[in-house]
């Protein structure tokens, strides 16, 4: 005799200005945005702020869609409901072309190809799929 | 393209929606399969320490006092004594109880621990440790062998048990 039984956890986050306006660009503009800052260059995803001394951002600059592998962590066994893929895939950093901060994202094809230095592109959802969500970019694909 | 956008749209999405999903499976084991089972039939069954003679519902494979086996599988009545209570106020999400309701903790006749119950059909005020409670069942062709073949207790009316009765119990 068994029960299966499923722990659920309804999060609903408010996302704030700066976040809400790059979820609203990846929704309707395609486009990954970041922010210019004085002491960390170009931060992506846009804080509003520098986190090294707390200096406000100074404007919106449009980057990626491609850019090059920071760092890997392959899921090889995900768990339906709780990992953002049903196959094995990978976490990734993407230091997105004219940023200089990375973005955590994931990589669902191509894992045997992929290496910290791969360069990847960004690969949207539909758009009737996107929903101002991170997974509006539906994953990251290894180029080149 | 000529009409690039020079800034993200300026109506932020205002909140993202984020659902976090544990799926577990529960192996329920000889015992609590026995117990499950016996529901169906409006039964409750408890485990016997051969040492200390005490009952436990659900059934317990061996005795947390001497560690001895509880070879004993014994039948306790579907009703009993509210050792403690909890009055809830407050709704939780993926539960549907009318507010307020209680959780109480019910040493049912012939048992020596409590069980976890819902007690309905009296004000919440109302109840209080010592309370006689009985269980309300699913009717006959519905219950499934689970703990949600009990719906509730609800108060018998006897006379309040004494607290040397229960306290011990808990």
């Amino acid at each position: 005799m068994f029960q299966e039984s499923t722990l659920a956890f309804p999060y609903k986050h408010w996302t704030g200005e700066t976040i809400g306006r790059f979820l609203a660009g990846l929704k309707e503009q395609r486009t990954i945005w970041g922010e210019r800052t004085a002491t960390l260059g170009v931060v992506v995803p846009p804080l509003g702020y520098s986190e090294a001394d707390g200096s406000p951002a100074s404007g919106w600059v449009a980057v990626g869609p491609g850019g090059v592998v920071t760092a890997v962590a392959v899921v090889h066994e995900p768990i339906a409901g709780f990992h953002p893929s049903e196959r094995p895939f990978a976490y990734v950093l993407v230091k997105l072309d004219g940023a200089d901060t990375a973005l955590v994202h994931i990589v669902a094809d191509g894992l045997e190809r992929l290496r910290v230095g791969s360069r990847v592109e960004a690969v949207w959802a539909d758009d009737e799929a996107r929903r101002g969500t991170i997974r509006d970019i539906a994953g990251f694909r290894v180029v080149g | 393209m000529s009409n690039t956008p020079c800034e993200p749209p300026a109506t932020p999405v205002e909140l993202i929606e984020a659902k976090v999903e544990l799926p577990y499976h529960y192996v329920a084991g000889d015992y609590r399969a026995q117990y499950l089972r016996a529901l169906q039939n409006k039964r409750i069954l408890g485990s016997r320490c051969p040492v200390t003679g005490k009952v436990f519902v659900p059934p317990i494979v061996n005795s947390p006092a001497s560690m001895a086996r509880c070879g004993e599988l014994v039948d306790v009545a579907d009703r009993g004594t509210i050792t403690t209570f909890c009055v809830v106020n407050i709704d939780v999400i993926g539960r549907n109880l009318k507010l307020p309701y209680v959780a109480a903790s019910v040493a049912l006749d012939g048992a020596d621990i409590s069980i976890f119950a819902l007690v309905y059909e009296c004000e919440a005020s109302e109840v209080r440790m010592g309370m006689r409670v009985a269980a309300v069942w699913k009717p006959d062709g519905e219950r499934q062998g689970s703990h949600e073949d009990i719906l509730y207790f609800r108060p018998t009316g006897e006379p309040d048990a004494p607290r040397e009765s229960y306290i011990d119990r808990l």
